[in-house]
């Protein structure tokens, strides 16, 4: 069954990737590993403009000026270090779409199955539900590392998955965390793509799934595909296993999206750049 | 021994040269006291919301340089605004940031925050915490300048993601389409409805 819809999923993705032209495709590891902080420094803005004082006949405005509300003080320093993430969205009307389908998807149906299952099971059975999906996920998080040169990651992420499925009880449990201090890295394959160079491509709303762009869409599907999920559930079981363990992710946050719905001007965007953001501060680490 | 004697010798030789930092507090020091001053609010039950709130703004007021915060928001368009306009946008910018970081941490009342550390670098600091819940530790990072003997806060990292550059993306996207008056008028509608859906 599962390996049935991955090369589907493949063939939907593909062709969109294609159609983004390379060149415009921003490289955002590259433009930020290119900035020495001293190059930056280097360059003071001397743009101190002295007050436009007496030939201008307009001075009334001046007054204002003087107020210590007012005065501007100079803040470029803190710019020194700050790179302008600029997200290339050339199918905004496609991912607006999408962006309103998961809106619906969320809260009229995944959320309230979700407020469901976190009031019939109680926390700590939930988060043994997270931990035991998560688990099945340390061989690819290795694979992932280890491909990045991560070693030691790599290494903490094999010794978790013997540690968690065998004192674990399968997994259920993390004493590699609760006992040894080894705590679980995000490691996936769109970070391995970019660590090889392999821009994000354009932005891309992933039915379901939310906010992702090309190269990790297409990660996705190693991302999946070698997780240990297909392998222990078979069938009709692989999805029910999927479903759970989304609905179970759900129920333990802490309503994040609620939070960007009520605080963003426009949560499209807010999720846009919050998710770049995300994915870079994880790449660069 | 010897090195920490060193140390010391160093340290003051380099805040004899900066008048202005002699009585400074650490960034960490003074983070800690306002992060702590609004766990205590939030943890108090004879509060109702809206004391809680009003008590919560005040120490927010002192410790996030509101102005600075806009400045960057606005980045080249600042220097276009007339001082008028810098004034409302100041003002609306720093209750919806606000509201923002407060909705953020009152999710997390009940939880430890730890200091794994600082950075500084001249007159900038980054101040890393540690949010310990029972499902996740979510990493709140402050970045902070100088300004006479206070560290005010410019920018909140929470889990890789800056506060100020998300609101600067998506606030200049919104000005492109429908200007800089289009953008107050809808600042000003997420305030009025947050502070109904609050009543």
């Amino acid at each position: 069954m599962t390996r049935k819809i991955l090369p589907v999923i493949l063939l939907c993705i593909a062709p969109l990737a294609l159609a983004a032209p390379p060149e415009s495709r921003r490289d955002f590891i590259e433009n930020i590993g290119e900035v020495p902080e001293e190059q930056q420094q280097a360059a003071p803005e001397q743009q101190q403009v002295a007050p436009p004082v007496l030939e201008d006949m307009e001075t009334q405005g001046t007054d204002e000026q003087a107020e210590p509300w007012m005065e501007d003080d100079d803040l470029s320093f803190l710019d020194d270090d700050e790179e302008i993430l600029e997200v290339y969205d050339p199918w905004e009307t496609y991912n607006r779409g999408m962006f309103w389908f998961n809106d619906k998807a969320y809260f009229w149906v995944m959320k309230p199955v979700a407020r469901g299952w976190r009031w019939l099971a109680p926390e700590p059975l939930r988060l043994g539900v997270r931990n035991f999906f998560s688990n099945l996920r340390a061989p690819i998080r290795f694979i992932n590392a280890a491909l990045q040169g991560k070693f030691r990651v790599a290494g903490d992420e094999i010794t978790r998955f013997a540690v968690n499925s065998t004192l674990g009880i399968g997994g259920l449990y993390d004493p590699a965390k609760a006992h040894w201090d080894i705590e679980m890295q995000i490691e996936d394959t769109g970070q391995t793509l970019a660590h090889y160079g392999v821009g994000p491509g354009p932005y891309l709303v992933l039915p379901f799934l939310g906010p992702s762009n090309v190269r990790d869409g297409i990660g996705l599907l190693p991302d999946i595909y070698y997780s240990l999920v297909p392998q222990v559930f078979e069938n009709r079981y692989y999805w029910i296993a999927i479903s759970t363990d989304i609905i179970n992710f759900l129920s333990i946050d802490k309503d994040t999206y609620e939070g960007i719905k009520r605080d963003a001007l426009d949560p499209y965007l807010f999720l846009r750049d919050a998710y770049s953001q995300y994915r870079l501060n994880l790449i660069l680490h | 021994m010897l090195n920490r004697l060193l140390k010391f010798l160093m340290m003051a030789v380099a805040l004899s040269f900066t008048s202005a930092s002699l009585a400074a507090s650490s960034p960490t020091d003074d983070v800690r006291t306002s992060v702590d001053a609004i766990l205590v609010i939030l943890q108090n039950g004879e509060l109702d919301v809206q004391q809680k709130r009003a008590d919560i703004s005040k120490i927010i007021t002192k410790r996030f340089d509101f102005r600075a915060m806009s400045q960057r928001t606005l980045a080249t368009n600042w220097k276009k605004t007339s001082d008028e306009e810098k004034k409302q946008f100041t003002a609306l910018f720093s209750q919806l940031i606000e509201s923002s970081y407060v909705g953020k941490i009152e999710a997390y009342t009940n939880e430890k925050v730890e200091y794994p550390g600082e950075k500084v670098k001249g007159k900038k600091a980054v101040v890393e915490t540690l949010i310990l819940t029972s499902s996740a530790d979510i990493p709140v990072n402050y970045k902070l300048y100088q300004k006479g003997d206070q560290w005010l806060v410019y920018d909140v990292i929470i889990e890789g993601i800056s506060l100020i550059s998300n609101y600067r993306s998506s606030y200049q996207e919104i000005m492109k389409d429908e200007g800089f008056d289009g953008l107050l008028n809808k600042m000003q509608a997420k305030i009025d409805e947050l502070s109904s859906a609050a009543s």
